[in-house]
């Protein structure tokens, strides 16, 4: 039976919940576009939630001030993912959150006014570490024991996904929610500003003409369940978690080496984790984040591991922007709709292929397909590299 | 249910002690200073320097760290690369904010990309060329503890040594915090940096042996979840040779009863992922004094959050 | 002695932190990104963009117009001294 998928939870700038993504992704609608509600920094497009953090601590009902909006959008993508599930003192329950910021959007606040002199709050750096705000998401929802959090970089969401499935193939716990959460700050988008890798135009993943990405923001989670815990909850399984592999590229501390040797390593570890041949993957959800780099990098991964039968495959950054810890859980979320409503989803703005590989992703929405198995792909800052295979429950 | 034990064949901690190559440190450690600063090895021994140039302090302590305990363990390359950080790379991550809200033009890339938490993580694998699986934990003060866990399961799945440790650095923004959010301390805030192999048999070269890790955040621990660990490992407290635990004025000693029992905050002062040296004093420990078995580290740094860590002698 | 060269050198050293370098260790032809010369990579390539812009008020925003710019200290005074001109 493995590690089943019981439950799943999604926000991102294409919709606050499970449904309104799939909406979005179905009529082919980007989130992506002029920031309404992180004002004073340089970017001119990101894929914001639509949502004030005030909007979100009152539809959650999170009293305190003292809260990241990490933690905010992480909550409503647990919430939803945990559903009616209850507490359970027989059932082992642990909770494995992934960020790359934390409580950054606060601390940059706080920051601002120490600056300043202008008597800052220091009770907003309770926010700061990136524990607490999976500890906040904890509380909020009432799990106790095995709290813990991820933190690398852009495939932190992924290794999220991983650690839960080992946990309870271990026997160390029977079902754990996991996922992925990260907000916009001013302090990320300078930083890839910085990097000269942040595209002033919406963002072109896989096209030859590609000058970057666009950040965004969000939060996936999903419920794991193991055996004894499905008996318990009497929960259906949706999808399986049955591959998956992490793998360090260890060759520059930004960019990706040009033979995709890490995310070579990490597709094909899963799939052969996943006990599946290359030709029963129905959909790659790439990891393309529309800059220069990683897009050739990755198309070059799936050529070593595909050949000339790389399946379809497309990113969904151009919806979303690139959300840096929480992608790996959001796409993850997309990859379960994938397989539940049998689509392969289109990499909106795509118009040539990128010329040293020529691979060509999918442009529409596939609805005539049967989606078995779906790779998604996840690679991050100091070349770490993790690809996730889920497979329809069966 | 008893697991199989594991090895602890070598260690390697930066701090504000002397605990850089000077096996047998445990013997003769006496509290850290509040005036004390980090001791830094000649860095330029462990790191390439056109890496280094780079580097903040905990990359650095991190980096030289790793290679000096790959090089004691003499494996070659380790199957896998895992590290616990609380607070991140923290002067980098000042560094960063504080040009992207003062700067104007252009802004230097370098402490940005220097500022993820997985930095230590990946500038190890890139130190070493190593292609294996590569993690970060964060998880507060249970970091390291996470680490662990972590590292303990991949060699139950297979893999045969991992480089598993943890850092955190100091900046002096640190101590005005910890003062306006009144956080209570007899130790000083410091820096400091450990890295471990850890492996699924004992090569000959064992230190001691990794008994069992265990993590609880979020419900403010009981004594019962002490008595549950100790009591799943066959031990009572009476068994306990040698109690590490965090010395807060609000935690007080959290076991009764153990033969001896130690602060280790007061030895290397107070940083999220402290309990890595702790590990690494009790592994010392274990080598010098046959007298001493069983050793727990009990992590209360914080009061939701509980880790404990069990070490044994290596059986001859 | 170019004193632009010189000054550019300066701004190298504190730029990239090459703390072991002076400015009589690099030579006008030295090629910046290659091992034999400084062996600075992707991440130096920004940083002295950077440099450009805070210290001779030039702006390139095309990180690939810089790999021609930035071979040596030589092609950076020329290519300095041609936006000045322009």
């Amino acid at each position: 039976m493995g590690v089943c998928i019981t439950g799943i939870g999604v926000v991102s700038a294409i919709g606050m919940s499970v449904n309104e993504n799939l909406n979005a992704l179905r009529e082919g609608r980007t989130g992506i576009g002029p920031l309404h509600y992180l004002q004073g920094t340089k970017a001119s497009l990101a894929g914001e939630v639509k949502a004030s953090n005030d909007e979100l601590r009152a539809a959650l009902g999170v009293g305190t001030e003292y809260v990241s909006r990490t933690s905010l959008l992480g909550l409503q993508a647990a919430r939803e993912a945990w559903g009616d599930n209850k507490r359970s003192g027989v059932i082992r329950t642990g909770l494995i959150s992934a960020t790359s910021v934390g409580g950054m959007d606060r601390s940059e606040v706080f920051y601002k006014d120490y600056l300043a002199q202008n008597n800052p709050d220091y009770q907003l750096l309770t926010t700061h570490d990136s524990g607490s705000t999976t500890e906040r998401i904890a509380k909020e929802l009432g799990i106790t024991g095995y709290i813990n959090t991820l933190s690398t970089a852009c495939s932190s969401g992924v290794n999220a996904i991983m650690l839960g499935a080992r946990l309870i193939l271990q026997g160390t716990l029977d079902r754990v929610l996991v996922g992925g959460s990260d907000a916009l700050s001013g302090f990320t988008i300078d930083g890839f500003r910085s990097l000269m890798i942040y595209d002033d135009q919406w963002c072109r993943p896989f096209d030859d003409s590609r000058a970057g990405l666009n950040l965004g923001e969000g939060a996936g989670f999903l419920l794991l369940e193991g055996e004894k815990s499905l008996e318990l909850t009497g929960n259906s399984p949706i999808c399986n978690v049955s591959g998956w592999a992490n793998a360090a590229d260890a060759y520059h501390q930004t960019a990706s080496s040009p033979d995709g040797k890490g995310a070579t390593l990490a597709i094909e570890n899963a799939i052969r984790r996943a006990g599946i041949g290359l030709d029963q993957i129905s959909y790659v959800n790439a990891h393309g984040t529309g800059t220069k780099n990683n897009d050739h990098s990755e198309s070059v991964a799936l050529q070593n591991v595909f050949g000339d039968r790389v399946p379809p495959f497309s990113s969904t950054k151009a919806f979303t922007g690139h959300t840096l810890a929480a992608a790996g859980a959001i796409e993850a979320v997309f990859s379960v709709l994938a397989i539940q409503h049998n689509l392969i989803f289109p990499n909106l703005n795509y118009r040539a292929p990128i010329a040293e590989t020529g691979l060509v992703p999918a442009t529409q929405l596939e609805t005539g397909v049967e989606v078995h198995a779906v790779l998604s792909n996840s690679f991050g800052f100091g070349g770490n590299n993790s690809s996730l295979v889920l497979t329809k429950y069966e | 249910m008893s697991k199989p034990a594991l090895y602890l064949s070598a260690a390697s901690t930066i701090s504000h002690q002397p605990t850089f190559g000077n096996p047998g440190f445990s013997a003769a450690l006496g509290p850290v200073e509040a005036s004390s600063a980090l001791i830094s090895p000649d860095y330029k021994a462990y790191i390439d320097a056109g890496l280094l140039r780079r580097m903040s302090k905990i990359l650095r302590m991190s980096v030289a760290c790793a290679k000096d305990c790959v090089g004691q363990a003499g494996i070659g390359q380790p199957d896998a690369i895992v590290v616990g950080t609380g607070l991140g790379c923290l002067q980098d991550t000042e560094k960063f904010l504080n040009t992207s809200l003062t700067v104007e033009g252009l802004l230097p890339p370098t402490s940005f990309i220097q500022s993820t938490h997985n930095t230590m993580a990946g500038q190890i694998s890139l130190s070493l060329g190593n292609h294996g699986y590569n993690m970060t934990h964060t998880q507060n003060t249970l970091s390291f503890e996470h680490a662990l866990l972590d590292a303990s399961m991949l060699l139950r799945e297979g893999d045969r040594h991992v480089l598993v440790g943890a850092a955190d650095e100091h900046i002096d923004i640190l101590d005005d915090i910890a003062g306006r959010l009144a956080f209570k301390s007899d130790a000083p805030l410091t820096s400091g940096a450990s890295f471990f192999m850890l492996s699924a048999e004992n090569q000959g070269n064992a230190k001691a042996s990794l008994a069992d890790v265990y993590t609880s955040g979020g419900a403010g621990y009981g004594q019962e979840e002490i008595d549950a660990f100790l009591d799943r490992n066959g031990l009572q407290p009476g068994d306990i040779d040698l109690l590490l635990y965090a010395g807060t004025p609000a935690a007080g000693v959290p076991v009764q009863d153990a033969k001896r029992s130690l602060d280790y905050l007061s030895l290397i002062g107070v940083y999220p992922t402290a309990s890595a040296f702790a590990l690494h004093y009790a592994m010392d420990l274990l080598g010098a004094n046959s007298e001493v078995r069983n050793v727990l580290i009990c992590n209360t740094l914080r009061k939701s959050n509980l880790g404990l860590t069990l070490l044994k002698a290596v059986e001859a | 002695m170019d004193s632009l060269k010189e000054d550019l050198k300066k701004q190298i050293i504190e730029q990239l932190n090459l703390e072991d370098l002076t400015v009589a260790d690099i030579a006008d032809d030295a090629l910046l990104f290659n091992d034999q010369g400084l062996g600075l990579d992707s991440i130096d390539a920004l940083e002295l963009i950077v440099l450009l812009e805070k210290y001779h008020g030039i702006q390139l925003t095309n990180p690939e117009e810089g790999k021609e710019a930035f071979k040596s200290v030589d092609t950076m005074a020329a290519y300095i001294r041609k936006r000045k001109a322009a």
